[in-house]
C-alpha cells in the first residue's frame, strides 16, 4: 500500500462566511494521474490555491510527503516538490520564454544574492544545464523557436503550454495542473495529455489535474474526485464515476 | 505640568480638521475612482490660493468672489488635467505608479507656472478678520468661516450623495464601476464631475490656508501629506470616513502639540503626527475606517 | 565662476546622481519597488558621513558606514511594507522620508538641526585650487560610480536579476515557483539604500555643508525623472538619464546668466521637466533606452544556436 504523497484532511476555506471548500478529504499516491472535476464554482481552484499556500485553510490540515504544509508559504511548498500551473497563465510578460522557464529551475545557485555576484563560474555552468533542459521541454511543447521571444508575444494556446512547461521545469514530485487543456484545440489537448502520461511513465511524476474536458481526463486518470459546492461527492476510477448517476446530477445542477 | 486650555485645543482641532476635510474630499474621491494618488492635488490647492489672491487682492473683488472664482477655475483645470493626462494614460494601460509619477510631473508644471506668474516670494491676503474672545477661547472670523464652510460642505455632500441622481451615481461608481456602467450610469460623466468638485474644493482649502498663513507656490505641499492621511484613514474613496478622519487627525495634531510641549519636544514634530497616522494606517489597516460606513 | 570648474562641478554632480539613479533603477526598474523616499537614504548617508568625519573618522570609513547604515534603514523599512500595494508602498516611504527630515530639522544634536553643519572634504590637498579639488572629487565619485555600476550590472545579469524581474512582473507566480519575495524585496531595498547612502556621503563631503533643506522630496522626484527618462531596467539608461537631467539643469542656469528670458529659467526648467515626463509616460514609457535583457552565457549560447539553425535554413 503506497504511502500517500498528498494528504488532505477535512480542509475548509471560507470567505466572509461563504464556504468555498467545505470539509474536503482526499489522498494522492505517487506515480499516477489523479483527477478533480466538478461544475464551475464547486471550489476546485480554491482547493488548489489552498494546497499551494496561497490561502490558509480555516479548518483541517494538508500533508505533503508527511510534512504538514497547511501554514507554509508558497515558496516553501515549492521547495518540497509541490508545483502548480495556473488555469489562467501567470507568465512573466516582460521576460523571454526561456527566462520564464529558467526562473522555475530548482536549486539554481545563482538565485542567491552573494552567489550571483561571486560564484559566477558555478552558476554559469549550472545555467547551461538548465537551459538545455528548458530547451528540451520547449521542443516537446513546440515552443523552442520562440525561446528568446518575450512571453507577451505568445498566443493564448502557447501561453498555456509555457505555463505547463514552467511547471515541468521545476522538477516537481507532484504537479498540480488547473485545466491544462482549456482553450486549446482538441488535438493539442490530447497531445498535452499524452505528454503528461509519458512523463508519468518515464520519470515517475505524479499529477493532480483539474479538467473540464472530461473525455480527455477520464482516458488518462487513474482516480477521479468529483467536487460540488465545496465537498467531494463522488470518487473512484473514471469508468466507475462515469457510470454513477450522482455524477450526472452534479453536472446538470439541482 | 503645562496648563492646558482645553477649549482652545478642541476649537483648534475643529479648525485644522475643517481645513483638511475640505481639501481631502477631492483627494479621496479621485483616488477611489481613478485608482491612483493624485499628487498634483497639492497644486490644485496652491492654484486656488493664487487665483484667490488674484481676485481678492490684485483685482480687489473681495474674499467671497475669490472663493467662487477659484472654485470654478481650478475645478475646470482639474477636469482638463484628467482628460488631457490621466484619462489617456489610464486607458493606455498605465500602472498606478506611472499615473502617480504623471501627477507629480503635472505638479511640477503647475507649481512652477505659478512661480513664473506670481514669483516665489510669499504674499498675503489683506482682508482683515474680526477677532473674538469668548471665555478661554480666542479665534478669528476666518477660522469661524472655515468651520462653517466645512460643515456646509459635509451637509451639502451628504444631501447630494443621498438625494440626488448624480450623487447616487457617484456612490454606485465608487463601489463598483463595472456594475455602474452596466446599469446605464454615465461613468465618464461621474468621473469628470468628481474631478471638478475635487479640484474646486482643493482651491477653497487653498484660499483658507493661504489666508491663515501665507500665499506661496508650496502652499499645497505644506499640507498635502496630512490630507493624504485623512483620505487614507477615512478609507480611500469614502466621503463619510474622511469626515471622521479629518476630525481625528485635527485632534491628534493639536493634542499632539500639547503632548510635545509637556515632554519638552520641538513643536516641529506636529506635522509628523499626521505622517505617523498615515504610515500606521497603511501598514496595519489600509482600508482605514471605511468598514464603519457604507461605501460612499 | 571659472568655466572649467563649472564643467568639472557638473561632472561631479552627474557622478553622484548617476549613483542615485542606479540605486532607484535597481529598486524600481528591475524589482518593481516604487521607492518614493529615495532622498531619505541619501540623507542618512550624508548625515552619517558628516557626523563621523567630524569626529575624525577617515573618509573611506565614513562612506562605507554611511552606506551600511542606509542599508540597515532600508532593510528595516522594507519589513513592514512587504505586502503593500505599490502605491501604498510609495506613499509610506515618501512619508517616512519626510518624518526623517522633520527629526533632523528638530534635533540640534543631529547635524545642527535647521542650521546644518559643515563637512570637511574627503581628500583635501593643502593649497590646491578649486580645479584640483574638483578633479579629486571626480576621481573619488567616479571610482564609486564604477564599483556601483559593476555590482548592479552583475546582479541584474544573473539568475538573481531574473528573479527580480519575475517578482516585478508577477509576484504570486514567482512565489509559487519557489522565490521568497519577502527576502528578495528586503535584499534589493537594502542594496539600493546602501548605494544611495554612499551617494549621500559623497554629496556631503563635496558640498562641504548639509542641512535639512537639501533633502526635500524634490530630490527623490528628480531621481525618478532620471530613471524614467533614461529607461527603467537599463543601467546605462539610468546613467544617461542622470547626465541629461543634470545637463539640462545646468544649462538653464547658464541661460539665466547669459540670456535674458521672459521667464526665470528655473521655473521654465521645471515646467519643461514636467511636460517632458508627461510626454514620455504618454508616448514612450519605456524611456530612451529599452529594458536590458538578462545576459548570461547560457542565454548567449541559445541565441547562437538559434542563429546557426536559422542560417542553415532549417
Amino acid at each position: 500500500m503506497k504511502e500517500e504523497l498528498l494528504k488532505i484532511r477535512e480542509v475548509s476555506k471560507h470567505f466572509g462566511g461563504v464556504y468555498a471548500v467545505n470539509g474536503v478529504s482526499l489522498g494522492i499516491r505517487s506515480g499516477s494521474i489523479w483527477g478533480l472535476v466538478g461544475p464551475n464554482g464547486s471550489g476546485k481552484t480554491t482547493l488548489f490555491d489552498t494546497i499551494l499556500g496561497l490561502h490558509r485553510p480555516d479548518e483541517g490540515a494538508i500533508y505533503f510527503n508527511s510534512t504538514c504544509i497547511s501554514h507554509l508559504a508558497p515558496h516553501q511548498i515549492y521547495a518540497l516538490g509541490l508545483v502548480s500551473a495556473f488555469q489562467i497563465p501567470r507568465l512573466f510578460q516582460g521576460l523571454s520564454v526561456l527566462d520564464n522557464m529558467l526562473v522555475a529551475a530548482r536549486g539554481h545557485q545563482g538565485d542567491g544574492f552573494l552567489n550571483s555576484l561571486f560564484l559566477r563560474g558555478g552558476w554559469q555552468r549550472q545555467e547551461v544545464e538548465f537551459a538545455d533542459r528548458a530547451m528540451e521541454i520547449l521542443e516537446l511543447l513546440e515552443l523552442d523557436r520562440l525561446a528568446l521571444s518575450p512571453a507577451s508575444e505568445l498566443s493564448g494556446g502557447q501561453r498555456k503550454l509555457l505555463e505547463i512547461g514552467r511547471g515541468l521545469m521545476a522538477s516537481p514530485t507532484l504537479l498540480l495542473l488547473d485545466e491544462p487543456a482549456a482553450g486549446v484545440n482538441p488535438n493539442l489537448g490530447r497531445r498535452i495529455f499524452d505528454g503528461i502520461e509519458n512523463l508519468r511513465r518515464e520519470e515517475g511524476l505524479s499529477f493532480f489535474i483539474i479538467e473540464h474536458r472530461l473525455e480527455l481526463l477520464f482516458d488518462f486518470a487513474h482516480w477521479v474526485y468529483v467536487m460540488d459546492k465545496g465537498k467531494i461527492v463522488v470518487q473512484g476510477k473514471p469508468q466507475d464515476v462515469a457510470r454513477n448517476p450522482e455524477f450526472y446530477q452534479v453536472y446538470l445542477g439541482e | 505640568m503645562v496648563e492646558v486650555n482645553w477649549a482652545q485645543v478642541f476649537f483648534n482641532s475643529a479648525v485644522t480638521g475643517s481645513l483638511y476635510l475640505i481639501g481631502a474630499v477631492g483627494l479621496t474621491l479621485t483616488y477611489g475612482l481613478s485608482r491612483f494618488p493624485n499628487f498634483a492635488h497639492a497644486e490644485f490647492i496652491a492654484l486656488g490660493a493664487f487665483i484667490g489672491y488674484l481676485v481678492a487682492e490684485q483685482l480687489g473683488l473681495g474674499f467671497l468672489a475669490a472663493l467662487a472664482v477659484a472654485f470654478l477655475v481650478t475645478g475646470t483645470i482639474g477636469v482638463l488635467c484628467y482628460r488631457g493626462i490621466f484619462q489617456p494614460l489610464s486607458e493606455g494601460g498605465a500602472s498606478i505608479i506611472h499615473l502617480m509619477v504623471a501627477s507629480i510631473a503635472l505638479g511640477f508644471v503647475l507649481r512652477y507656472s505659478i512661480g513664473a506668474l506670481w514669483g516665489w516670494k510669499p504674499s498675503y491676503f489683506t482682508t482683515t478678520w474680526a477677532s473674538f474672545e469668548i471665555g478661554p477661547l480666542r479665534f478669528t472670523g476666518l477660522w469661524l468661516w472655515l468651520i462653517f464652510a466645512a460643515i456646509a460642505l459635509a451637509l451639502a455632500m451628504h444631501f447630494v450623495l443621498v438625494r440626488t441622481k448624480i450623487g447616487k451615481a457617484i456612490r454606485a461608481t465608487s463601489s463598483n464601476p463595472e456594475l455602474a456602467l452596466a446599469s446605464g450610469i454615465n461613468v465618464n460623466r461621474v468621473i469628470l464631475i468628481t474631478w471638478f468638485i475635487g479640484a474646486g474644493l482643493a482651491a477653497i482649502a487653498g484660499i483658507f490656508r493661504a489666508a491663515d498663513t501665507q500665499i506661496w507656490p508650496m502652499t499645497g505641499w505644506d499640507i498635502i501629506l496630512p490630507m493624504f492621511a485623512v483620505a487614507i484613514l477615512g478609507g480611500i474613496g469614502n466621503f463619510y470616513g474622511s469626515i471622521v478622519a479629518a476630525f481625528i487627525i485635527g485632534m491628534a495634531e493639536n493634542l499632539g502639540v500639547v503632548a510635545l510641549i509637556s515632554f519638552g519636544l520641538s513643536t516641529e514634530y506636529r506635522t509628523a503626527i499626521a505622517f505617523l497616522i498615515l504610515i500606521i494606517t497603511l501598514i496595519v489597516k489600509p482600508q482605514g475606517l471605511a468598514m464603519l460606513f457604507r461605501r460612499a | 565662476m571659472d568655466p572649467l570648474v563649472y564643467v568639472l562641478d557638473l561632472i561631479v554632480f552627474i557622478g553622484i546622481f548617476g549613483i542615485m539613479s542606479l540605486s532607484l533603477n535597481l529598486e524600481f526598474g528591475f524589482a518593481g519597488l516604487a521607492n518614493f523616499g529615495k532622498v531619505a537614504f541619501f540623507l542618512v548617508g550624508a548625515y552619517t558621513y558628516a557626523i563621523l568625519s567630524e569626529i575624525g573618522v577617515p573618509f573611506y570609513f565614513c562612506l562605507i558606514t554611511g552606506a551600511l547604515i542606509s542599508a540597515m534603514v532600508g532593510f528595516l523599512v522594507s519589513l513592514p511594507t512587504l505586502r503593500l500595494r505599490e502605491d501604498y508602498l510609495a506613499i509610506v516611504i515618501l512619508t517616512f522620508g519626510e518624518i526623517l527630515r522633520v527629526v533632523v530639522k528638530s534635533e540640534r544634536w543631529i547635524g545642527g538641526g535647521v542650521w546644518g553643519m559643515a563637512v570637511s572634504p574627503a581628500i583635501s590637498i593643502a593649497g590646491a585650487s578649486a580645479r584640483v579639488g574638483a578633479l579629486v572629487n571626480i576621481g573619488l565619485v567616479y571610482l564609486c560610480l564604477v564599483i556601483c555600476f559593476l555590482v548592479v550590472q552583475l546582479l541584474t545579469n544573473s539568475p538573481y536579476g531574473r528573479v527580480m524581474r519575475a517578482i516585478r512582473e508577477d509576484e504570486i507566480a514567482a512565489e509559487v515557483l519557489g522565490k521568497d519575495r519577502a527576502k528578495y524585496r528586503a535584499q534589493v531595498f537594502a542594496l539600493g539604500s546602501a548605494i544611495a547612502g554612499l551617494a549621500g556621503g559623497l554629496y556631503a563631503q563635496y558640498i562641504q555643508f548639509i542641512d535639512p533643506y537639501m533633502f526635500m522630496p524634490m530630490v527623490t522626484f528628480t531621481v525618478w525623472i532620471m530613471v524614467i527618462l533614461g529607461g527603467p531596467a537599463n543601467n546605462w539608461g539610468a546613467l544617461l538619464g542622470a547626465a541629461l537631467v543634470m545637463l539640462f539643469d545646468r544649462g538653464t542656469t547658464i541661460a539665466k546668466d547669459y540670456l535674458a528670458l521672459a521667464i526665470d529659467p528655473i521655473n521654465l526648467q521645471y515646467i519643461l521637466f514636467g511636460v517632458l515626463i508627461i510626454l514620455i509616460l504618454l508616448y514612450r514609457p519605456q524611456g530612451l533606452l529599452r529594458e536590458s535583457k538578462v545576459k548570461t552565457k547560457a542565454i548567449d549560447r541559445v541565441g547562437h544556436e538559434r542563429r546557426a539553425t536559422k542560417n542553415k535554413g532549417s
